[in-house]
């Protein structure tokens, strides 16, 4: 091939963006994160390590670390979990296969935000439906159970402004939001699956759907889980719009619900504190990076056969 | 060692009949191979056979007793796939002893990392049955790599291990070579044929490639479209075809056909050509058949030379063959000739050559063969 | 669907093993999975239907009564009450188009996703093949820094970005909602995957045909990746449609910049009782696009938002 300058026009502007949007950016925030800047005050000071060590002594980001983590670790696994599920009962259904699938998937495509509101609405305590419709069962063989014996009697939870729920209530959002998309991997996955494996399995004396699940479909479906569980890491710990349409000022109930991303946002863009936000952006970019690193890590040693 | 029999076997998939009744018995310790082209039914049937696939209508029988309802894995065969069909992430040792595992091991004994600890040593006899197995097909060396790892012939041979290690009553191999290259193929034709004897258990092997139905077959039967058209010994299948699709499937090259008719005399004839040996029938439309070996080389002073020439010559190097045109254009003709004879011919060239008399066939218009007798009472003089 | 039906179809591997208690049970369980996913989707269209009082009564089922009742806002506007009856439905989406300047929204949506789009082939294409198919020195460096940016969300350095747009004087603008995602680090590891399929000699006799390398790309590799392309459309169009986040950073107070889910927000912040049904009227308008789209080609979406399966 004769040398030209073609190439270097064709990567040109791509690599040009790419230092700016994303490189330039890590840079910046990496030296703010040392600094007191803010926006519009000419300047700012060197601070040293004070940002960091704000985050992991102050009990605000505790909270923060608290809400992020908790959310993260219902999310992930439930999402991963019921899109699994979901995946292998579809799979394994004769008919309503795609039409299940298709209800499934409705909620990944389904703008968050209007989502959001929506479920503000069904989990409102005296007009919303969730609440309603648990009524309805007060008085039935339901009442055994003794937390909804409580709920029939005292009224059941407020759910969102409640302190003990909030933050389950907003994971239950995400795994809702999140498993559909799951589900179609782990269904690409299972096509990939050699048929031949399960009769090898079949004729080997796994006779049970247990025994075939744990011989063949898991270990053949570690790479998907690996791949899986990094993205629904990685997009739980990014949980916003949820958060900002339920509690715009302060995160819930006792900042039970003070996720990362809503820190960045409240603390540089609402209250001007650059240099602390961030510092958070810092460490949040270092645990997204050490989980993809992770992933790619697992798939190159652990998951990939050949 | 197990009798297998399969009593009206039917099969179809929606609209489509895939098995159209097929009875079959299989001896005790019998290399049996079902042989066909793609798509004939014989994966199919030994799917069936090994419960993999419940059959639309008739029965399986392994030793007299009937295991429609039987799980794959309790009707004691082992079966070898195309594709291996070994678990990717576990290593070949842990392959093998899969099915010995799941056999012999309660649920909480094959639990992962407490399993081995609870029952030491029911996992050490059975790690001993896999070594004994991997030594026999000297894959002892291999037993910590995982399939990824191993060449298509070690795969071969550890997916062989896995079926041998339970010493199942029958094993059953769809297509167990035909992933393999040409030579080692050819290779493991000789060394399945001496499992099969070392281990003197029933075989049941499906292949569509003739030559290794007819290389290591006690018996074999013959598929097409749904049915089984002959059943037998290689040498039967090959020497006496009762149809003229398994005469045309069976031998590489294949054999020739020549239309012709039968006169009023019951003598086969095609051209100039006339068969000693008579049918008891006469037609208009028959077929003959000649396998390539049946005609060999001769001066053209023999009374009973055809003549013709020579357009394609394919040399084996332990044999030639050579593809003739007949001197009428019409028919073409495939001649096996010794080496010595065979590289002085040149293409193009015209050639003399004659057929071994006793060794042609006739089928008739639907196919079907046709009994010759050789009455000499009313021989006619061959003519050519 | 009947159990009889179930067990007839012998297609599957194992029939004479199946029991169709087993799945009557998988079908329980998938609908209720169903349900509660549906539940919100209900709740939103069933009250954009439903005058005030069923909805904080929680009556009229799905559809509502549909009665005209009184809105009081007209009243208030010194209207005839006779005037002022309208039908739940008509008055929820209309005033959902009236209250708030919900069709610029709706192009301000178009406008950015397809903008965003636009550029990011326009950039990644070139690079993808450049990468792919040419040979250059630093070429294997370029692609390790993609691979590297890969790791990064945008969402995740939003905070440099806006300083960054804010410097420049780019916030509550268009740009400020476009210049982040011009950038598509996945649209180039995609598209270089892609093109890696793509024969050499099909460029080879493009070039002895005497095209020079620009019209290869747009001509000869373009037209090829068409299904890659559309499947990182739908991917693209439908992360982009549905942003929340970085919208609701860089666009502050000004109206006209709005994207369908700051509008969206900003009616929320507004909102009382009243127009819960106007609200959830907005709510349908902004999902229904992408959903119908959905439903019409769902292979394709299915695809196209997987896509990031690849990595």
């Amino acid at each position: 091939m004769p040398r030209s300058k073609a190439p270097y026009w064709f990567v040109g502007p791509a690599l040009f963006l790419m230092f700016v949007i994303l490189l330039l950016p890590i840079g910046i925030a990496s030296i703010m994160s040392f600094t007191n800047y803010s926006l519009g005050n000419s300047g700012a000071e060197f601070v040293g390590l004070e940002n960091y060590e704000k985050i992991f002594t102050r009990s605000t980001y505790e909270k923060m670390f608290g809400a992020t983590f908790r959310y993260v670790f219902v999310v992930v696994p439930l999402s991963v979990g019921l899109g699994l599920g979901a995946a292998l009962l579809i799979n394994s259904t004769k008919r309503f296969g795609d039409l299940y699938k298709t209800i499934y998937f409705l909620p990944v495509m389904a703008a968050l935000i209007a989502m959001a509101i929506v479920w503000e609405f069904a989990f409102h305590p005296t007009i919303g439906i969730v609440n309603s419709t648990l009524e309805r069962g007060c008085g039935t063989f339901l009442e055994v159970w003794g937390w909804y014996a409580h709920g029939c009697e005292r009224g059941f939870p407020l759910w969102l402004t409640d302190r003990d729920y909030a933050i389950w209530t907003v994971a239950f959002i995400g795994v809702w939001q999140g498993f559909g998309f799951n589900m179609v991997l782990y269904l690409a996955g299972l096509t990939s699956v050699p048929r031949e494996l399960y009769q090898a399995a079949e004729m080997d004396g796994a006779k049970s759907a247990w025994d075939r699940f744990r011989l063949v479909t898991w270990p053949m479906l570690g790479p998907t889980t690996v791949f899986v569980a990094t993205i629904s890491f990685i997009r739980s710990f990014q949980v916003f719009d949820t958060v900002e349409a339920f509690y715009p000022q302060g995160g819930g109930p006792s900042k039970s619900v003070y996720v990362m991303m809503f820190a960045i946002y409240e603390k540089a863009i609402q209250q001007n504190l650059m240099g602390i936000g961030a510092a958070i952006t810092v460490v949040f970019l270092a645990f997204v990076m050490f989980l993809t690193l992770v992933q790619r890590w697992l798939v190159e040693r652990r998951v990939h056969y050949s | 060692m197990a009798a297998i029999s399969l009593k009206a076997i039917e099969k179809s998939f929606g609209d489509t009949s895939v098995l159209e009744g097929i009875n079959l018995d299989i001896a005790p310790g019998e290399f049996l191979t079902l042989v066909g082209p793609s798509g004939c039914g014989k994966s199919t049937l030994l799917r069936i056979l090994a419960g993999l696939e419940a059959p639309s209508s008739g029965d399986v029988l392994i030793d007299g007793r009937k295991v429609n309802q039987v799980r794959p894995a309790d009707r004691n065969l082992a079966m070898v796939f195309q594709s291996y069909a070994l678990y990717p992430h576990l290593t070949v040792g842990q392959n093998m002893m899969t099915p010995l595992r799941l056999r012999d091991l309660s649920f909480a004994e094959r639990l992962p990392f407490a399993g081995p600890l609870l029952a030491r040593s029911k996992y050490k006899v059975l790690w001993a049955q896999v070594t004994e197995t991997a030594k026999i097909l000297q894959i002892d060396h291999l037993l910590d790599r995982k399939p990824g790892q191993l060449s298509g012939g070690q795969r071969q041979r550890a997916a062989l291990g896995r079926a041998m290690v339970r010493k199942p009553a029958g094993f059953l191999m769809d297509e167990p070579l035909s992933n393999l290259d040409a030579a080692l193929r050819i290779h493991m034709r000789s060394e399945l044929a001496e499992l099969h004897r070392s281990l003197a258990t029933t075989f049941v092997y499906v292949t569509h490639d003739q030559a290794e139905a007819l290389t290591m077959s006690d018996r074999m039967a013959v598929m097409m479209d749904g049915n089984i058209l002959q059943l037998g010994t290689p040498d039967e299948i090959y020497n006496n075809p009762r149809d003229i699709r398994v005469a045309e499937f069976v031998g590489a090259p294949k054999i020739n056909l020549l239309p012709g008719h039968l006169d009023s005399n019951g003598h086969a004839r095609c051209g100039g050509v006339v068969l000693t040996r008579v049918a008891a029938t006469s037609s208009d439309k028959i077929t003959i058949g000649l396998r390539p070996e049946h005609l060999s080389l001769c001066d053209d002073t023999d009374p009973e030379a055809l003549k013709g020439r020579v357009v394609h010559k394919e040399n084996l190097g332990a044999d030639i063959y050579l593809h003739i045109s007949m001197k009428d254009g019409a028919h073409r003709l495939v001649v096996r000739a010794a080496p010595l004879d065979g590289v002085a011919v040149s293409i193009g060239q015209d050639i003399a050559f004659k057929r071994h008399h006793g060794a042609a066939m006739i089928f008739e218009a639907g196919g079907k063969r046709i009994g010759l007798d050789n009455n000499a009472g009313t021989a006619v003089a061959e003519v050519a | 669907m009947s159990d009889t039906t179930l067990s007839s179809t012998s297609t599957v591997s194992l029939p004479a093993f199946r029991f169709s208690a087993a799945e009557t049970l998988k079908h329980a369980v998938l609908i209720f999975g169903s349900l509660i996913v549906l539940l919100p989707f209900y709740v939103m269209v069933s009250y954009s239907f439903k005058s005030p009082a069923e909805i904080m009564q929680n009556i009229g089922g799905f559809f509502g009564a549909q009665e005209a009742f009184r809105d009081d806002y007209c009243i208030k506007l010194g209207n005839d009450e006779a005037d002022c009856m309208v039908t739940p439905i008509i008055y929820n989406y209309t005033t959902a188009f009236e209250k708030a300047p919900l069709i610029r929204y709706l192009l301000n949506g178009v406008i950015v996703t397809a903008s965003i789009f636009f550029i990011q082939v326009l950039v990644a294409l070139p690079c993808a093949y450049a990468l792919a198919k040419l040979r250059f020195w630093g070429r294997e460096a370029v692609f390790g820094l993609v691979l590297f940016c890969l790791l990064i969300p945008v969402h995740a350095i939003a905070l440099p970005l806006y300083i960054m747009l804010a410097k420049v004087g780019l916030t509550n603008t268009y740009a400020a909602l476009i210049i982040p995602w011009t950038i598509s680090v996945f649209g180039i590891f995609l598209m270089r995957q892609f093109f890696m399929t793509v024969p050499d000699d099909l460029i080879d006799a493009a070039r002895m045909d005497g095209m020079n390398e620009f019209s290869i790309i747009w001509n000869v590799m373009l037209p090829t990746a068409i299904p890659a392309l559309l499947a990182f459309a739908i991917f693209s169009v439908v992360a982009h449609w549905n942003d929340y986040f970085w919208p609701r950073i860089v666009i502050t107070g000004d109206r006209s910049l709005f994207t369908p889910p700051l509008g969206l927000r900003e009616f929320k912040g507004d909102a009382d009782g009243d127009n819960f049904g106007p609200m959830m009227a907005t709510a349908t308008i902004i999902v229904a696009p992408l959903i119908v789209a959905f439903l019409i080609a769902q292979r394709r979406f299915i695809e196209g938002i997987t896509l990031s399966g690849m990595k």
